[in-house]
């Protein structure tokens, strides 16, 4: 789920940066820090959409960096259990298979799979229905369930299954 | 929340959508006042902190439940022919499918990814095997690596395939750092294939990792003609980069590896190899590696190469002085080398086993193929070695003597009519003249151990046994019963 949301951040900046362009460093080096990183709170930082409010710099003692608490507003992507997502597949072996939502590395284990596709190994590696009318390969879309989630410094990991109803394949590269 | 807000609402479409996400968001947020305080906490929030994860995870837990078992109870009521027995089962269901807890009990966890059990998302500890080669977070236990094995041999075997694990360096191919080359191999730069036509090329040069890389001869063929037979592995003790660098120019359009790549850094162990990670089960598993000891239990299911060496720092790594391959600006035979033996073997265990043991499905093992298949290479040889061990030496114990009873000789430590070869250094020693006498034939040692690598009898004339060395052979008449 992505959410639209307001964080602050205490950010020391070196002195060389001070002067008419303040904020502008100030900003950017807040986008390089935090943009792509992943809190177990707030989940995965999309953007940066906005300042808020810089507050007072507090020079510290011995070095000459200042820390600026910033406030900003944030768009932040975070599954939840129990969550639907919709994934696109990256590799498919006889474990299962892995998906990816934007930065979200989910795992599908075959135990999760319905009992009626089976795998089928060989150039491309794929489960399929035993009538053949249901493919799940390398770049197919599909429909998930969270039912794990977890949320280390730069990635997050996910468990998923299409054991259910209204889950499963919802686009199949080669049909289209 | 400012998400509809900020959104740019221009169709009345989006707009009618827009309502209804106020409508509903205000109308949960209404009912739930602890969610309410949530949401509130969540919008002031502080970056560091992951402590309160979980706290969060909890809020969210029971709002989305209470929600499903509501619509449901809309459903339920809007059809009148169900009856309030049902009812209760679907709230039942919905419970037990939302909630991990219920299903933690019958979990056996059998596998994680990022610590989470694969089946319910639990957070767990399993041990077992790292399935690093397929994802860094992927560890499954023993139970289920049995399982697996189980099942996909039998789908493999199914599709008459057997699996096959390949090494690389000095087995498939053989490299060296730019920085290591001499200058006699300066030449090869003109020769170098482009890295978009490996599927033709064998000399490539990967500048961004300060290498070049010469492929075996022979080695496009065999890995078309293998991939017939076998579910390929590659398997080697460089890092994970160079093997994935590797398996492009080896496997360019990804046809024979898919993720069967395993590099040092996947395995467990700094100086040997294991079958862990490999889906098959042993009695159908060939490996095809130069090094006999990074395999200590696998020694049954090994083809021993002959290593390839083409770079001249290949050479002095192994300790040669002579000139290598690419300072004699010569390689290996592209249909009579290695590669080209070799496949012949896998073609021949290949057949055995589909073939010839196709009635005793349970209780083939590939191992004893190829035992039977080496047995068959000197079949019928009956060798005398001629002071080619030290005088105190246990003959039966030497590798010479182990190795032409594995390729099916039979040996001897006395003459008698029934001796077929005569294994010696020195033309001049007593056995050396007696087969000279009685028309036997006369031969090298190196003739074994060409047999061993190449996997057939190789012809006698071409290991003749000379005195040119005069120096080396009057060293050794010293022997009393010369
Ligand atoms: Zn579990």
């Amino acid at each position: 789920m992505f959410f639209h949301i307001v964080l602050e951040r205490n950010m020391q900046l070196h002195p060389r940066y001070f002067g008419r362009n303040l904020r502008d460093n100030l900003v950017s080096k807040l986008m390089k820090d935090v943009e792509g990183t992943c809190s177990g709170k707030h989940g995965f930082v999309v953007a940066i959409t906005g300042i808020e409010n810089v507050g007072k710099g507090l020079i510290r003692d011995g070095t000459g960096f200042v820390t600026f608490p910033v406030k900003y507003q944030c768009v932040v992507f975070r599954p939840f259990k129990g969550e639907i997502l919709e994934a696109v597949v990256t590799m498919v072996n006889k474990m299962g298979f892995f998906a990816e939502a934007g930065p979200v590395q989910i795992f599908v284990s075959n135990h999760l799979i319905p009992d009626d596709m089976e795998f089928q190994s060989g150039d491309m590696p794929n489960y399929t229905t035993s009538d053949g009318s249901v493919k799940i390969q390398k770049d197919s879309e599909v429909r998930l369930k969270i039912i794990g989630t977890r949320v280390d410094a730069t990635e997050i990991f996910c468990i998923g299954t299409i054991k259910d109803d209204f889950l499963g394949v919802i686009n199949d590269p080669t049909t289209t | 929340m400012s998400l509809v807000t900020d959104s740019p609402v221009s169709s009345s479409g989006s707009d009618d959508f827009a309502d209804f996400l106020d409508d509903h968001l205000d109308a949960e947020s209404d009912n739930e006042d602890d969610n309410g305080e949530a949401k509130d906490e969540f919008a002031s929030s502080s970056s560091s902190s992951s402590s309160s994860e979980d706290e969060w995870e909890d809020d969210d837990q029971p709002v989305s439940k209470r929600t499903k078992i509501s619509e449901v109870e809309i459903v339920q009521n809007g059809d009148a022919a169900e009856g309030s027995a049902s009812h209760v089962i679907v709230e039942q269901k919905l419970e037990a499918s939302s909630s991990a807890s219920v299903s933690k009990n019958e979990c056996t966890h059998p596998g994680s990814f990022g610590k989470m059990c694969i089946v319910c998302g639990a957070q767990v500890e399993v041990s077992g095997v790292s399935f690093a080669n397929i994802h860094k977070e992927i560890l499954i236990g023993n139970a289920e690596v049995a399982r697996l094995r189980d099942t996909d041999t039998k789908s493999v075997l199914c599709r008459k395939k057997l699996y096959l694990v390949l090494d690389l360096d000095h087995t498939l191919l053989n490299s060296t750092l730019l920085s290591h080359m001499v200058p006699e191999e300066g030449y090869l730069n003109n020769q170098i294939d482009s890295v978009q036509d490996c599927q033709n090329g064998s000399l490539f040069r990967l500048s961004f990792m300060h290498m070049m890389t010469k492929l075996r001869p022979y080695v496009h063929t065999f890995l078309k003609e293998a991939s017939q037979m076998f579910e390929m592995y590659i398997y080697t003790m460089g890092d994970k980069a160079y093997a994935l660098e590797m398996a492009k120019l080896l496997d360019p359009k990804n046809e024979y590896f898919h993720a069967k790549v395993i590099s040092r850094d996947d395995g467990a162990q700094r100086h040997q190899k294991s079958l862990d990670m490999v889906l098959g089960e042993e009695s159908a598993v060939l490996i095809l590696d130069d090094t006999e000891n990074v395999w200590p239990s696998h020694r049954d299911n090994l083809i021993l190469m002959e290593r390839y060496h083409f770079f001249a720092s290949s050479c002095r790594q192994f300790g040669f002085g002579c000139n290598s391959l690419s300072q004699l600006k010569s390689d290996e035979s592209e249909h009579e080398g290695a590669l080209a033996a070799v496949l012949n073997v896998l073609r021949r265990v290949h057949h055995i086993f589909f073939n010839e043991l196709a009635d005793q499905t349970g209780r083939r093992d590939v191992r004893q193929v190829l035992k039977t298949v080496r047995k068959d290479i000197l079949k019928g040889c009956r060798i005398v070695f001629s002071r080619v061990f030290p005088s105190q030496f246990p003959a039966e114990s030497h590798h010479l003597w182990k190795m032409a009873e594995k390729l099916g000789a039979t040996c001897a430590t006395e003459v008698d009519p029934s001796v077929t070869h005569v294994v010696a250094m020195d033309p001049g020693t007593k056995k050396s003249r007696w087969a000279l006498e009685n028309d036997k034939f006369l031969v090298l040692p190196r003739w074994i151990e060409g047999a061993n690598y190449l996997w057939q009898r190789l012809p006698e004339e071409n290991f003749p046994v000379k005195s040119n060395e005069p120096p080396k052979s009057e060293a050794k008449v010293k022997d009393p019963d010369a």
